[in-house]
């Protein structure tokens, strides 16, 4: 038994070192000096609160059309059913950059779509809401995922319970259902939100310029080198990792009983 | 208070098939059935969780085949109990009259009333990980009781509960009926439970009533072998119709006490005898039973703990009967009851029915 321990904890440690290790590396390479230099830099602030916002818009997008879409997965059998999941699962399969070039075909100036986007003025390449789309497109499976698994872990029975003593459908969606999964879709939507703040591919075909935090370290690097790339990746993944804890502690969280 | 008529329904593996019932104001029917024979879609269809695919459901004598559940004021129970996790006691309670739109200082009252019933007070501010199975079934009936439904459906609600728990969960359900007047359908597999609480019986399987009926009825003239088998009758006898007598494995049964059925008696069929209605040495005048002869004691089981002994006697033409006795009644007998030991015994005509040997469902 303490065998089988050790080498269960051996094996996951090793994966552990291997996600660790480039992370601390790129912060603890970086000379407290460049970071606070960085960290004032008005191009590299612009570029993260950018990325962060932008992801945040793309998670709040897909937490309207998603949540609705992860529940009618879980509740309803319907013809095609495995279909909607399959699509739902494509972004993660395919090349960023492949999905950039799709978004760009639609949503640029040349197809109908983009064109009718035109015309109430939102267009897609070289704006906020081109960054937002491409990264809803390749992050949302998490969200919705997520999200269908949380409604499948509340007992369909509450809801049965809760139509008999008069709730209606809506009630019943908001004061049993998403009451009960709310933790699911907020590990969904903080893990979408993560994967929108880390695109680079599907963001870089539709939108260089404003410039996200990922393509501001690609082209410091491309430009000055790895020591001009560090510090920014440093900041981003710092900043990452507290805003990511606290989501998990709070969805972590027990209710108090 | 409640109809159905003709109700079919296909949902995944589950059918129900030409469901007809009509259960009285007042009333409280089991409905009785081993798993995955439909009773629970039952129950969820009159609830309105499903709509049928043909047949009409009727509420107080209104169509309610289409109302939305929220609109059908029938109360649910589900065998786990199904409060919602997020809420306290008093809300679960509450639930129902919140969406109502009661006036708070209503809410509270009916709240703890209800509570006061059911002897649930102090958990009302509980959450319901922190309660025991048989404090979140009580729990479960405040909250669809005190919207005063017009039905409340039981599925299998005893199920999940420890014998002692049990025991005083039905009392509590008995209570609730003799006392609030409330009518109840309550689905179980437990033939006993069925007898202790309800003054109707439905037997249903392969998604069918199969026969409905006082519970006496149903029990002591089953409509056919499945349901003589869900209703429990220890001992069913094969017998052929030969000239005005049943013959059977053991010689030839009188007839007579069938008499009055036998218009349709067809050439086979299968004598019914409860456990009861086999008597150790018979003292009875010779027309109370339909048969009398010696047996032999095959096993005995002492049914330790329960003061009953239960008896599986032998004929030498290879019949097999069991029945039960009171270990009073047991030791109080002439002979002791050891395997081996001859016993004569008598078939009493008063528990004797008949079901039709090939059934047709």
């Amino acid at each position: 038994m303490k065998s089988f321990r050790i080498v269960i904890a051996a094996l996951g440690g090793v994966l552990i070192l291997v996600i660790v290790a480039p992370l601390a590396k790129v912060i603890v390479s970086s000379a407290p000096s460049l970071l606070r230099s960085t960290a004032c830099d008005p191009e590299v602030l612009h570029s993260i609160f950018l990325t962060l916002r932008a992801a945040l818009w793309a998670t709040l997008g897909c937490l309207l059309l998603g949540v609705p879409l992860a529940y009618a997965l879980a509740r309803w059998d319907f013809p095609g059913g495995s279909l909607v999941q399959g699509i739902v699962d494509l972004p993660v399969m395919i090349p960023h950059t492949a999905a950039g070039v799709a978004l760009l075909m639609v949503y640029g100036r040349e197809f109908w779509v983009g064109k009718a986007f035109a015309l109430v003025g939102i267009t897609f390449t070289g704006t906020v809401a081109g960054i937002s789309l491409a990264m809803a497109f390749v992050s949302l499976p998490f969200l919705v995922n997520a999200a269908r698994d949380g409604f499948l872990a509340v007992d369909p029975r509450l809801e049965c319970v809760a139509r008999t003593l008069g709730a209606s459908p809506w009630q019943t969606f908001f004061k049993v259902s998403l009451l009960l999964s709310w933790r699911s879709i907020l590990s969904g939507a903080t893990l979408m939100w993560a994967r929108g703040i880390a695109e680079f591919g599907a963001v870089v075909m539709l939108t260089y310029h404003p410039m996200v935090a990922p393509i501001l370290i690609w082209e410091r690097f491309e430009n000055f080198g790895l020591r001009y790339a560090t510090p920014v990746s440093a900041i981003l993944i710092l900043l990452c990792l507290v805003i990511f804890s606290g989501l998990r502690w709070l969805a972590a969280q027990k209710e108090d009983r | 208070m409640l109809r159905l008529e003709d109700i079919c329904l296909n949902l995944g593996h589950f059918q129900l098939r030409d469901i007809r019932l009509h259960v009285e104001a007042g009333t409280y029917l089991a409905l009785l059935g081993s798993t995955g024979t439909g009773k629970t879609v039952l129950l969820e269809t009159i609830a309105g969780m499903h709509t049928p695919r043909s047949g009409r459901i009727y509420i107080r004598g209104q169509d309610a085949t289409r109302l939305a559940p929220e609109k059908r004021r029938l109360g649910i129970v589900y065998q786990d109990s199904a409060l919602f996790p997020h809420l306290t006691v008093f809300s679960n309670i509450a639930f129902g009259l919140r969406l109502k739109g009661c006036p708070g200082g209503e809410i509270k009252k009916a709240v703890e009333d209800m509570a006061a019933f059911l002897e649930i007070e102090p958990l009302l501010k509980r959450r319901p990980n922190r309660l025991s199975g048989g404090e979140r079934q009580r729990v479960a009936l405040a909250r669809a009781l005190v919207i005063k439904p017009y039905v409340l459906l039981l599925d299998e609600p005893l199920s999940a509960l420890d014998r002692a728990l049990r025991r005083r969960v039905q009392n509590e359900l008995k209570r609730i009926h003799e006392e609030l007047g409330v009518t109840i359908i309550h689905i179980t597999h437990d033939v006993a439970e069925a007898f202790l609480l309800s003054d109707r019986l439905a037997v249903m399987k392969g998604g069918r009533i199969l026969q409905e009926g006082a519970p006496d009825e149903v029990c002591n003239r089953p409509a056919s072998r499945s349901v003589a088998e869900l209703t429990g009758i220890e001992n069913l006898i094969e017998a052929r119709v030969e000239n005005g007598r049943l013959a059977t494995s053991m010689g030839y049964a009188d007839f007579w006490p069938l008499a009055a059925e036998a218009g349709d008696l067809p050439a086979r069929v299968y004598l019914t005898l409860p456990g009861w209605s086999i008597e150790l040495f018979p003292a009875g005048k010779p027309k109370e039973y339909i048969w009398r002869g010696t047996l032999t004691v095959r096993d005995v089981r002492p049914g330790n703990g329960t003061g009953i002994v239960e008896l599986t006697l032998g004929h030498e033409g290879g019949e097999l009967l069991r029945t039960h006795l009171s270990r009073r009644e047991a030791q109080a007998l002439s002979a002791s009851l050891n395997r081996g030991t001859s016993v004569p015994v008598g078939l009493l005509a008063q528990g004797a029915h008949w079901v039709p040997h090939e059934t047709p469902r």
